[in-house]
């Protein structure tokens, strides 16, 4: 019996190491851990800070945070298989942590042009640095912090690249992208029939980069768009996207209740690079976000909110926030101009790059204004200090903001 | 006599300068051959110095093919890894692995800090991005002027001294088309690579605009390879490591 087992696990074995195709399969594993320290500089009268601590409010204005956010990744690459693993997590106690599952795919390419790629994966479609209004299937980006990893889109998709020699036309592509339907039922199943499409064809034509692309989902809006970049000078770069998104959801209040309405929308953006040849690179952009709100719709909105925190209704509290779901994310209104200046090590510091943007609004003149001071002192260390100022009435979207000013310390570590 | 000696020195002058230039970038042709196999995969390390003695490392894998494509991987350290920059003639893109995403970026711009550029890291042959003029020579070197062929080259004139024996690279300097000397590119200790390759393999670099200041790229292996024209795409960008 015993011969048996050695015979049946063994055997497999060694048969494996000398039938084992002689290809060396790579498994990497890396990651960081960022230890974040903030101090906020509440705003105490706006509407969003009551409603969100109607039930608590601080006796500060002034509030710190502290948390730690670990990213672990593994690759493993054997040949034409490979596996994609990016996981994140944000810990700001034993009793407040989570957990985000930001890649875990699979791929496998038939052939250099082409791959197939099924899982979770992120898409980052577009050529604007802080917005893209092309981004159909990319997740929500962060103009504050527009190269932060972010979670992918369960999907699975096939994209072939071919390329020519032809001096005009270098590179022609093409990505298809299938999205599961949302599992609705019993959080595990979804209706086949609301399986969304997003195809993307890409060339890079009298060195220029071109994409076109295309979203379909029967229960969501359907969007076309196309994005250009180009060098226009050996330090200049330009680009520009441009999205229409037909029968998009537009929410806004009207007469003091939520209303949706289904709208056909253009947004686009255009925007430069600019590289001074101190090394100093210069970002700005023009943001115009088709569905976003008018003055008079955020003033309503902002109104909204005010009038639920002044009943001092729990129940009508709860129901304002709810409304809130439907005004997430850092640029509700409609017209922007975002700039960044990057000034890699000043008056020869090396490895100290302090970085300094801006987005403003134009509809209401409301602004932020921000510096992220970066240090690397040694390999795989980095320091960064990154103090926020927001300007602007009570009534305008910075201004009105939960907070006036912040101060974040980071300590990056990575392996 | 005397006759006999003017008109070969007449000849040698009054020969059409483009001449000269001829043979000169024939020259630069071969230090380039001499350089590096046209198509080839290589793994460099970089190591920049600093005036306390401090050191920071980067490892690189390169390929290259033909006369206008290369793609460099980077290996470590773990705060850069995975990054990846792309040169397709003129264009240069960089992609950062947590945005999963090529952006333009230009051959000035420094993607590791300290004196090196994406220029001196990304460099496709110099006989592409420069014409040659002879300037002068030593008794072991001859020496070639170079000229930017077009305003899209990091550095407009290039100094450049090499063996007469071997026609081996020792010495570039790099110069603005101020006339600034920007940095000091110093070709040492030859090694055999295989295949019949035998070239420097350190570059020591400096710079009088970062005084105290050294990098050194040390290549420790080149092998020459051919890729299918995809593999230098945007979209291959994020999958360089499965060539290694």
């Amino acid at each position: 019996m015993r011969s048996l087992l050695i015979w049946i696990f063994l055997v497999p074995v060694v048969t494996n190491a000398q039938d084992a195709p002689s290809e060396e399969k790579k498994l990497e594993w890396n990651g960081n851990l960022d230890a974040k320290y903030t101090v906020f500089h509440m705003a105490q009268s706006s509407a969003l800070y009551r409603l969100q601590f109607f039930n608590f409010p601080p006796s500060s204005a002034y509030l710190s945070q502290y948390r730690i956010e670990p990213y672990l990744n593994a690759d493993y690459q054997a040949r034409d298989v490979g596996f994609h693993l990016k996981t994140h997590a944000t810990y700001f106690s034993d009793d407040n942590a989570a957990f985000d599952l930001f890649e875990a795919y699979g791929s496998f390419s038939p052939s250099v042009s082409s791959v197939i790629q099924a899982g979770k994966r992120v898409f980052t479609w577009g050529k604007g640095y802080a917005f893209n209004p092309v981004g159909f299937v990319n997740p929500v980006k962060d103009p504050e912090n527009p190269e932060l990893a972010q979670a992918g889109l369960l999907s699975a998709s096939f994209e072939y690249v071919k390329s020519f020699s032809s001096p005009q036309l270098q590179t022609l592509s093409l990505l298809l992208v299938v999205i599961p339907p949302t599992p609705d039922f019993l959080n595990r199943y979804g209706e086949a029939e609301n399986t969304a499409f997003a195809v993307k064809a890409s060339a890079l034509l009298w060195d220029t980069d071109i994409d076109v692309m295309g979203f379909y989902s029967k229960d969501d809006q359907q969007r076309i768009g196309f994005d250009i970049s180009r060098n226009l000078r050996e330090n200049v770069e330009v680009h520009a996207e441009m999205s229409y998104n037909q029968s998009a959801f537009r929410y806004s209040i009207v007469n003091g209740n939520l209303s949706g309405v289904r709208q056909d929308q253009v947004s686009y953006l255009i925007g430069f690079r600019y590289l001074h040849e101190s090394n100093s690179t210069l970002i700005a952009e023009y943001y115009h976000n088709g569905p976003g709100l008018n003055r008079g719709e955020y003033e309503a909105y902002l109104s909204f909110l005010t009038n639920a925190v002044n009943s001092g209704n729990g129940t009508i509290v709860q129901q304002a926030l709810g409304v809130q779901n439907h005004f997430r994310g850092n640029t509700l209104m409609r017209d922007y101009v975002y700039t960044k200046l990057i000034v890699p090590e000043p008056f020869d510091l090396l490895y100290f790059t302090p970085s300094f943007y801006s987005i403003y609004n134009i509809n209401d003149g409301s602004f932020l204004i921000s510096a992220s001071l970066g240090y690397k002192p040694a390999t795989n260390v980095e320091f960064i200090l990154w103090p926020t100022v927001l300007v602007g009435t009570r009534t305008s979207e910075f201004g009105g903001r939960i907070v006036h000013e912040r101060i974040e310390a980071w300590m990056r570590v990575f392996f | 006599m005397r006759i006999l000696f003017i008109i070969p020195l007449a000849i040698l002058f009054l020969q059409p300068p483009t001449l000269f230039a001829q043979d000169a970038n024939a020259l630069l042709k071969k230090v380039d051959e001499n350089l590096m196999p046209e198509s080839y995969e290589a793994t460099r390390r970089l190591i920049n110095e600093e005036p306390d003695g401090s050191k920071k490392e980067f490892t690189f894998f390169t390929i290259k093919k033909g006369r206008d494509k290369i793609a460099m991987l980077y290996l470590s350290p773990a705060s850069e890894k995975g990054r990846a920059t792309l040169r397709l003639g003129d264009n240069m893109w960089l992609y950062i692995p947590n945005v999963n995403k090529p952006i333009r970026i230009t051959s000035l711009q420094s993607i590791v800090g300290g004196v090196f550029n994406n220029a001196d890291l990304m460099q496709l042959e110099y006989h592409v991005e420069y014409d040659a003029v002879f300037s002068a020579e030593t008794l072991d070197e001859q020496i070639l002027e170079l000229k930017a062929k077009n305003n899209t080259v990091a550095y407009d004139r290039l100094k450049m001294w090499i063996t007469k024996d071997k026609t081996i690279l020792r010495k570039v300097e790099a110069y603005a088309s101020s006339g600034m000397l920007i940095k000091t590119l110093e070709f040492k200790e030859d090694k055999n690579f295989g295949n019949g390759l035998v070239r420097p393999s350190v570059i020591e670099t400096t710079s009088p605009l970062y005084k105290g200041y050294r990098s050194l790229i040390i290549y420790q292996r080149i092998k020459p390879r051919q890729f299918p024209d995809e593999v230098f795409t945007l979209n291959y960008l994020g999958r360089l490591g499965e060539l290694r």
